[in-house]
């Protein structure tokens, strides 16, 4: 980070982190990565957390009480995941924000479901993030990787008229094995749709010649390739399914949404990816490009993908949630969350029940990326959501 | 039997210096109060049976494995199957069979079973693996890690994939742990000074010799590889109760480089090497956690840069064997007496 | 037959791959018995110094920029200049240690280097544009192929005849092989064990930096992971190949990419992310079949 940037987030956040926690402040705990793998993924959005936070204390605050926030390193390991959790409780957190990733968050959010405090995780899309994984007091602010899965399929039915799908899977996370499981309950509701064929691969994998031998062979090519992958191993398969001249629509999950690797592949086209905001600077909602701008001044540089935006959010609908529970009360703050129905946020609505504390449907823009450049192209939302039961079965 | 005997007074300091070491710690730590530092305990005393798991096989033997952590692995997932609510189990690991969906065991049994998995799936695979020796024996202890790993992380609807899965009650305390730990020292001593332990040992140091005594090396070794896997399933399902998670990835190369550079740091034909090397590398860990949140010193707060402290531990161990190449204990038992008088290691 | 063909071009250019990794860890091992895991780190380090320092998602073209004819010699000497550096620093002063000791203090020395890498660059993979023209496709007997995979073939099987001549007819190349053969014998004999080593460290990071090169033309990534995975299979290769020879590591390294295209093609969907697992239970059956390797040379065998 240059020493710009840093001088930034010293000004905005400084205030927030350093200084001793008034008795009346409300003490907001982020048990996240700040060294490591997951350094990269959680910063984004938690700086997207920050910036709501400090909206919130420069409005008044929350409850006429001034937000205050604590941190402790996860060090991208899991058992010291829930020792940080541990310690942003001992701290006195109301709230716990935990890794991006469900796996390496799950730890920090069961120390606060033990101890009976509500906690998010920053921008996890597994159905185990929330109640089936943690417990009742947890929510995930993004939207589940199924539905972009599924919303990549129906999209491409209907406005790019595909019917021959192909699927091709990084079996590596399940993140990865969500997006194709919304696909492959999306696909048989679409009518005269059909899987020509099917390929699994390893996002480490150096080489995916025998996976693109076998599309190569099909008598004709897909209309679609449904990609479910992640970084980095996304960008080495879709660079060799072009370099091998399959130019067939690749469909995507929001994981390789950013213009970052695009130099990788130049000029590439026909390449489809949800986003639940554009970092693009095109985004329908004037808000959005405001908050984009926002977000350089703060942090030094563009967001780098839709991933971080659910940071925002988690903070907006939490301090929504406290604000009509009048209360911090973690089961009176939850209740408040369930009743949120369509709830409008920057990054398209949110609903929670008390059977889902995550999207099982919403709104996607579709970014295309044509010749390098990626634009918003469209915007679409699955007719129907996908059943709770579905998705944990998965 | 009047050998065994000596040999039991001579040796038996060593195991009560390292228990004592162990419960001193716990007291101290329980004393101290804070709650994320026992943690750190917790994880230590659990890396303890670990390390000193693969330092029954590894140690007498001398055939360093890369597969123990596959061990590992078994016995958490064991654990999990065991102990996860039924309802849950249901849902999250369909594949199940119905007597194991059903089932939901105590703690302790079914940690107990876990173990036995780990190490009937270690007599299975060692009555081919054990014929090997050295670096070949080494690779193919790698190649069944990876193998384990491969199954546990595609095999969806028993393991959940390369997904957590939740629900395992949350168990191990520090009790339970140093429990644990001090049942694994007890263990590995019993094994190092019995008739199999002894002769796996001769055979490390004079193979030709010993085959010669009448030593059968192959099974010698499988004894230890079996009971190694024990102690090391076991070390999972607690691993498992302590997090409250369980992930095919928490068992693979990381969690084999830490422990196997404990036990080679400590000193890998030691006892006491294993336990000192998880201790000693454990401190300076959390040490240099602490200086990366920063220090408090009069007013001015120093702090390391974050991600400093993987590099310097990884310095830390380069230097300390560059000095000490057979580890910190030179391989050899700590005793009443300074100078290592009963060293069955040398 | 132009399946098999295709198949067979898969299989060679994965198998390059591993071929070269291999080598660069049997050299090594040939001439001091260590088993360097740290070879992955390197690969990774050669990769990222195409790159400048910043931890920034989008990645800072550097070196990469560079003219080919320049790039190439930089990035190689990149991986022979840290390999050295390495035995200098490090492994000269475990020359009497046991194999155990050794292989956990290059363990250590690649963790040092990948947190060093992920302090500089952070764990965000990054993306790099070289020489994307390379991917456009070529035909051979029916077959399409990669202009990349052709030359990645080519250039392993140039290296590895550059390296047997060099190995055959120089002087350092007689040193290095008696050396490997019988290191104790061949000090005696007036091998200067500082050079030959030293010599067979930078070859050695020369290879990586090679596999490096090829890795991120073809996926167009720069990840601090990237080397491990060609390293643990060269490593594999490395024993089955018959520790100590060269020429067995090298034809291990096809096999098991050969043996992994294969499983790939062959094995049902539902099965097919089970794929590695049959690779490496295909190792272990070889270990038991050949405990001293394909090809051992006789200095390797156990003396029990």
């Amino acid at each position: 980070m240059s020493r710009l940037k840093a001088l930034g987030l010293a000004t905005v956040f400084g205030a927030l982190i350093s200084g001793p926690a008034l008795a009346d402040d409300i003490v907001v705990g982020f048990a996240t990565a700040e060294s490591g793998f997951m350094q990269a993924y959680d910063k984004p959005a938690q700086d997207a957390a920050l910036i709501r936070i400090d909206e919130i204390n420069k409005a008044g605050g929350l409850l006429g009480r001034q937000i205050k926030v604590v941190t402790a390193d996860t060090k991208t390991d899991r058992a010291e995941g829930a020792k940080a959790g541990l310690e942003v409780l001992d701290k006195g957190a109301e709230l716990v924000i935990v890794s991006c990733d469900y796996d390496f968050g799950a730890p920090a959010a069961l120390a606060a479901e033990a101890a009976g405090k509500v906690s998010f995780f920053l921008c996890a899309e597994s159905i185990k993030a929330g109640i089936p994984g943690v417990g009742p007091h947890s929510f995930s602010s993004s939207v589940l990787a199924a539905v972009q899965g599924a919303t990549m399929a129906q999209w491409a039915y209907t406005k790019k008229n595909a019917r021959k799908f192909y699927r091709l899977l990084d079996t590596w996370t399940v993140y990865n094995k969500g997006i194709c499981d919304g696909f492959d309950w999306q696909l048989p509701k679409l009518e005269g749709a059909e899987l020509v064929g099917s390929d699994t691969f390893k996002n480490e994998d150096a080489s995916i010649a025998s996976q693109i031998s076998r599309i190569k062979a099909l008598p004709q090519e897909p209309d679609a390739i449904m990609l479910c992958t992640m970084m980095p191993g996304a960008v080495s398969a879709i660079k060799q399914i072009r370099a091998a001249g399959i130019k067939a629509p690749i469909l995507n999950g929001s994981g390789v949404d950013g213009s970052y690797w695009l130099s990788a592949v130049p000029d590439l086209s026909n390449f489809f990816v949800p986003a639940q905001g554009s970092i693009y600077g095109d985004d329908p909602n004037p808000k959005v490009n405001e908050f984009n701008k926002k977000y350089k001044e703060v942090t030094g540089g563009d967001p780098s993908s839709q991933y971080v935006y659910p940071g925002y959010v988690l903070i907006d609908v939490w301090s929504k949630a406290v604000e009509r529970a009048k209360s911090l009360d973690a089961d009176a703050v939850v209740a408040e969350l369930e009743k949120m129905k369509d709830e409008p946020t920057l990054f398209g609505p949110r609903t929670f029940t008390s059977e889902i504390h995550h999207q099982n449907k919403g709104r996607y823009l579709i970014i295309e990326t044509t010749n390098g450049k990626p634009a918003v192209v469209d915007e679409w939302t699955i007719s129907e959501a996908i059943p709770v039961a579905d998705l944990l079965k998965q | 039997m009047a050998q065994r005997s000596s040999l039991l007074a001579r040796t038996i300091s060593t195991l009560i210096i390292l228990i004592l070491i162990l419960v001193a710690i716990a007291v101290v730590t329980k004393l101290a109060g804070s709650r994320p530092f026992e943690r750190t305990v917790v994880e230590m005393f659990i890396r303890v049976m670990l390390v000193v798991g693969i330092y029954i096989f590894v140690g007498n033997s001398g055939v360093i494995s890369f597969g123990h952590m596959g061990f590992m692995c078994i016995g958490a997932y064991a654990a999990a199957w065991f102990t996860i609510p039924a309802v849950m189990k249901q849902v999250s690991l369909p594949g199940l069979p119905n007597f194991l969906i059903n089932t939901q065991l105590p703690i302790f049994l079914s940690a107990f079973l876990a173990g036995l998995l780990a190490a009937l799936f270690a007599l299975i695979v060692g009555r081919i693996l054990m014929r090997l020796s050295g670096i070949a024996a080494s690779i193919a202890t790698f190649a069944m890690l990876a193998v384990i790993n491969v199954v546990y992380s595609n095999w969806d609807s028993v393991t959940g994939g390369t997904g957590s899965i939740v629900g395992i009650p949350f168990y191990t305390g520090i009790w339970t742990a140093l429990g644990g730990a001090i049942l694994v020292v007890i263990i590995a001593y019993l094994y190092q000074i019995s008739r199999s332990g002894l002769a796996l040992r001769a055979g490390r140091d004079e193979a030709t010799a010993a085959a010669a005594s009448g030593v059968n090396i192959v099974r010698e070794r499988l004894i230890a590889f079996v009971i190694s896997a024990f102690v090391i399933g076991v070390a999972g399902a607690l691993y498992g109760h302590f997090l409250g998670v369980v992930n095919p990835d928490a068992f693979y190369l990381s969690v084999t480089f830490i422990t196997l550079s404990m036990l080679v740091v400590g000193g890998m034909n030691s006892l006491s090497g294993a336990v000192m090397g998880v201790i000693v590398i454990s401190a300076i860990i959390q040490l240099l956690r602490w200086l990366e949140k920063g220090v408090d010193l009069g007013g001015t707060t120093l702090a390391i840069p974050n991600g400093l402290q993987e590099i310097t531990i990884g310095l830390v161990m380069i230097i300390i064997l560059m000095f000490r190449p057979s580890g910190l204990t030179r391989n050899r038992e700590i005793t009443w007496r300074l100078k290592g008088a009963g060293k069955p290691s040398e | 037959m132009t399946a098999l063909l295709q198949i067979l071009f898969d299989a060679l250019s994965l198998g390059s791959l591993y071929a070269l990794g291999a080598l660069g860890i049997a050299l090594i091992f040939g001439v001091m018995r260590l088993v360097n895991f740290a070879h992955g780190d390197y690969i990774a380090f050669c990769v990222f110094a195409l790159l400048w320092p910043s931890i920034d998602a989008a990645a800072i073209v550097f070196a990469g920029n560079l003219p080919t004819i320049i790039l190439i010699p930089l990035i190689l000497a990149i991986g022979a200049g840290l390999s050295v550096l390495s035995e200098i620093l490090v492994f000269r002063r475990f020359r009497n240690a046991n194999p155990a000791t050794m292989m956990i203090a290059s363990f250590a020395l690649g963790y040092v280097l990948k947190n060093f890498l992920l302090m500089l660059f952070s764990s965000r993979p990054k993306s790099i544009d070289l020489w994307s023209n390379l991917s456009q496709q070529v035909e051979i007997a029916g077959a399409r192929i990669p202009l990349l995979q052709v030359i990645t073939i080519t250039i392993t099987i140039v290296i590895l005849i550059a390296l047997t001549a060099f190995l055959k007819r120089t002087r350092f190349g007689l040193e290095m092989r008696a050396a490997a053969e019988n290191f104790t014998m061949a000090r005696m004999l007036g091998v200067k064990a500082n050079r030959v080593i030293m010599l067979a460290f930078a070859i050695s990071g020369m290879l990586a930096a090679a596999i490096g090169l090829i890795l991120a033309t073809q996926t167009g990534t720069v990840d601090i992971q990237m080397g491990m995975s060609v390293m643990l299979v060269a490593f594999i290769a490395t024993v089955i190949g018959g520790l100590g020879s060269l020429p067995g590591a090298v034809i291990a390294g096809f096999l098991i990419g050969g043996a992994s295209v294969l499983m790939q093609v062959i094995l049902p969907l539902e099965a097919r992310p089970f794929r590695d697992a049959f690779v490496y239970g295909a190792v272990i059956a070889c270990l038991i079949w050949r405990p001293q390797g394909l090809f051992a040379p006789k200095s390797a065998k156990q003396r029990v």
